[in-house]
């Protein structure tokens, strides 16, 4: 799987899925389009580019380097740090209006320290606490935005 | 003379404490981000816009200009220092900087690199200064028919100009047009994609898009990479370039200025692609070309000039009309919005005090730029060893909770989370997420000025042609997309797009 026929997955995707939800919507006349129109005809255009890196991304693949090719182990390596980030930042958004702002943000930088940075706990729990009392401060009480408080009011 | 009125005016708004506070602020916070790589000026604007809505508009567009430009200064620190781009324009000056700190002369190109910014930003803004009204003044002739077809050319020239291919930029230009279209039809009251989810029915926010994709997808792919690198360090007495070197250096800023200043009144990637324009002019007239690349202050003076010149004469198009050719505009217009005020035709006559401030505080801005830059260079060094490892969750943390402070949504943290995981796997795939942005914010006046054009001329496309302004730029889309088309097909590149594509 080439670079460019993955961006055509996502063209194709996302073409498809806009050219089912548009259609849906009243178009209008030719020379007084409704508020389908515009989404029909950019899902149209996504279509065509989606088929086109396709069709190219096959017949670059075989005049690209190694290097372009994928190895699904390099891949799994390289996505690992990002996936891990992105699970943890998952979970901080699901228990960020139970837990509380301090709370959560302690907890989400500890484990971001410990299990993606690799800093030992101790380190992490120190880094994690001060991060989140002190952003918490910096957020609330200089900038003045509201933050989320959960039990113990924290 | 308007002209100078307005700006006295302008500079008794940016001489109050506050707005100079936030000036410094905005300037360090740019430089600091300039120096630091992972984090490009895109995102430490988008990461500060929180932090301005305690301020009224003319501090907060101080602040994140001042962020804008300052990246430019700083981003040349560490292609100088560690032949490592603070951000994307400072890519060419790796080139020869790097190779004048080898020759122990790093000294003189950080100051060359300085003073070149400082003229290059100095001289852009007296034509920002003078343009931007002018433009306006002309662009409030405008009616739908004619913002649709400036619109189109933005859109096309930004698919010819962009760090990538036409075919590779219009599919990101699609997807953020289509992604403009969530939420109610301005027309009709239809509701379009939006799943019976009450928070899509006003449309996907532009802030959240823009930190997740900048900021967030920044992040993930900056996590892949390893930051440690050697620095050599600098003493304030070897700053001072020779004669032989500022002589030198004369003629590379002053056309650098010019470059700069008119490939950053187009769309795409401008202060890349001037630095990089710069570069090989420089390289052309020079009498010994062959030494370019073993240390010529030619080479590092006017490509960090024409990128400085770029950034200003990029505020012309965003600020007379409301069209952001480049993604820190965009994200600089998604602030003002959040303020209430809309750049375009009527922004300089209804907002006077915001852009005459904006204009002074960038001369300001600039004289800043150029004492923290030379003497404090050091400082901004040593923010290079704080390790990324814990930078990173503190940056990701920050955007979280800027997301958060717009409307307390959770939801909005999802859409972060989501566009941050596009724009990483937009970006692993060589495609450039900017366009999809700028495509976001002003797809939506498109599509609307077409269908009142239409509505206008009872569905006659012959509106289109009626102004010779619409028939102009219509024109000249289409011949853009014709030589698209050919450079599509063609076997050969211009060597400057192979440089814009190799520097991504």
């Amino acid at each position: 799987m080439t670079k460019d026929r993955a961006a055509s997955l996502l063209f194709l995707l996302t073409g498809i899925y806009g050219l089912f939800f548009s259609i849906q919507l009243p178009m209008g006349r030719w020379n007084e389009p409704g508020p389908g129109v515009f989404p029909i005809t950019l899902s149209i255009l996504l279509l065509v580019s989606g088929v086109s890196w396709f069709i190219l991304g096959k017949r670059g693949a075989g005049e690209k380097s190694q290097e372009e090719k994928a190895d699904w182990r390099d891949i799994i390596n390289t996505l690992s740090t990002p996936l891990k980030i992105v699970g943890i930042t998952a979970l901080l958004i699901l228990a960020f209006n139970r837990m509380g702002y301090i709370a959560a943000s302690s907890l989400y930088i500890f484990v971001l320290l410990f299990w993606v940075s690799r800093y030992r706990v101790i380190v992490s729990i120190l880094l994690g606490l001060s991060i989140g009392i002190g952003s918490w401060y910096f957020f609330e009480k200089v900038l003045a935005v509201q933050l989320p408080k959960g039990f113990l009011f924290l | 003379m308007d002209v100078f009125s307005n700006l006295a005016h302008g500079f008794q708004t940016a001489l109050s404490l506050q707005n100079i506070y936030l000036c410094f602020i905005g300037c360090l916070w740019g430089t600091m981000v300039g120096v630091l790589p992972g984090i490009g000026p895109l995102a430490g604007i988008t990461l500060l816009i929180p932090a301005t809505f305690g301020l009224d508009a003319t501090g907060a567009i101080i602040m994140l200009a001042g962020i804008y430009y300052g990246a430019m200064y700083g981003g040349s620190t560490t292609s100088i220092l560690m032949n490592v781009p603070g951000e994307s324009a400072s890519v060419v000056t790796c080139i020869d900087g790097y190779q004048m700190t080898l020759k122990g002369r790093g000294g003189a190109a950080l100051f060359i690199s300085a003073w070149g910014s400082f003229v290059g930003g100095t001289l852009s803004i007296v034509g920002l200064m003078v343009l931007a009204p002018t433009l306006a003044d002309f662009a409030m002739k405008f009616g739908p028919p004619e913002m649709f077809s400036v619109l189109l050319v933005a859109f096309v020239l930004l698919g010819s100009l962009g760090s990538g291919s036409f075919f590779r930029t219009m599919p990101m230009v699609f997807i953020g047009l289509l992604i403009g279209t969530i939420g109610m039809d301005p027309l009709t009251g239809s509701l379009r994609f939006t799943h019976n989810v009450p928070d899509l029915y006003d449309g996907i926010g532009l802030l959240p898009v823009a930190m997740g994709a900048m900021g967030v997808g920044e992040i993930l792919i900056a996590t892949e990479e390893s930051l440690l690198r050697v620095i050599h360090k600098i003493k304030l007495r070897e700053l001072l370039p020779t004669r032989d070197e500022l002589r030198a250096s004369w003629a590379p800023i002053f056309r650098g200025s010019g470059i700069g200043f008119i490939i950053g009144l187009l769309p795409g990637s401008a202060h890349v692609l001037s630095s990089f324009v710069s570069y090989m002019a420089e390289k052309r007239l020079a009498k010994r070309p062959e030494e370019f690349g073993s240390g010529r202050i030619e080479g590092v003076a006017g490509p960090e000039t024409a990128n400085n010149a770029a950034s200003g004469s990029a505020m012309i198009p965003f600020l007379s009309l409301g069209i952001p050719t480049g993604p820190a505009p965009a994200v600089m217009m998604i602030a003002l919005l959040i303020h209430g005020i809309a750049p375009g035709p009527l922004f300089i006559s209804k907002h006077p005090d915001v852009f005459w401030g904006l204009i002074a505080s960038m001369y300001i801005g600039n004289v800043m730029l150029i004492v923290l830059n030379l003497p404090l260079v050091g400082i901004f060094i040593s923010l290079l060893r704080i390790p990324f490892r814990i930078l990173f969750p503190v940056i990701l943390l920050i955007c979280l909770v800027g997301t958060y402070s717009v409307n307390s949504s959770t939801f909005e943290l999802a859409v972060l989370l989501f566009f941050g995981i596009l724009g990483y796997f937009i970006r692993k795939m060589k495609y450039d997420m900017a366009p999809l942005i700028l495509a976001m914010i002003i797809g939506p006046t498109m599509e609307l000025s077409l269908r009142q054009a239409l509505m206008r001329s009872d569905g006659s496309f012959s509106i289109f042609w009626e102004s010779s302004i619409t028939m102009t730029l219509i024109s000249v889309s289409f011949l853009l997309l014709v030589w698209n088309v050919y450079r599509g097909i063609r076997p050969t590149k211009a060597s400057w797009e192979k440089a814009l594509e190799e520097s991504k």
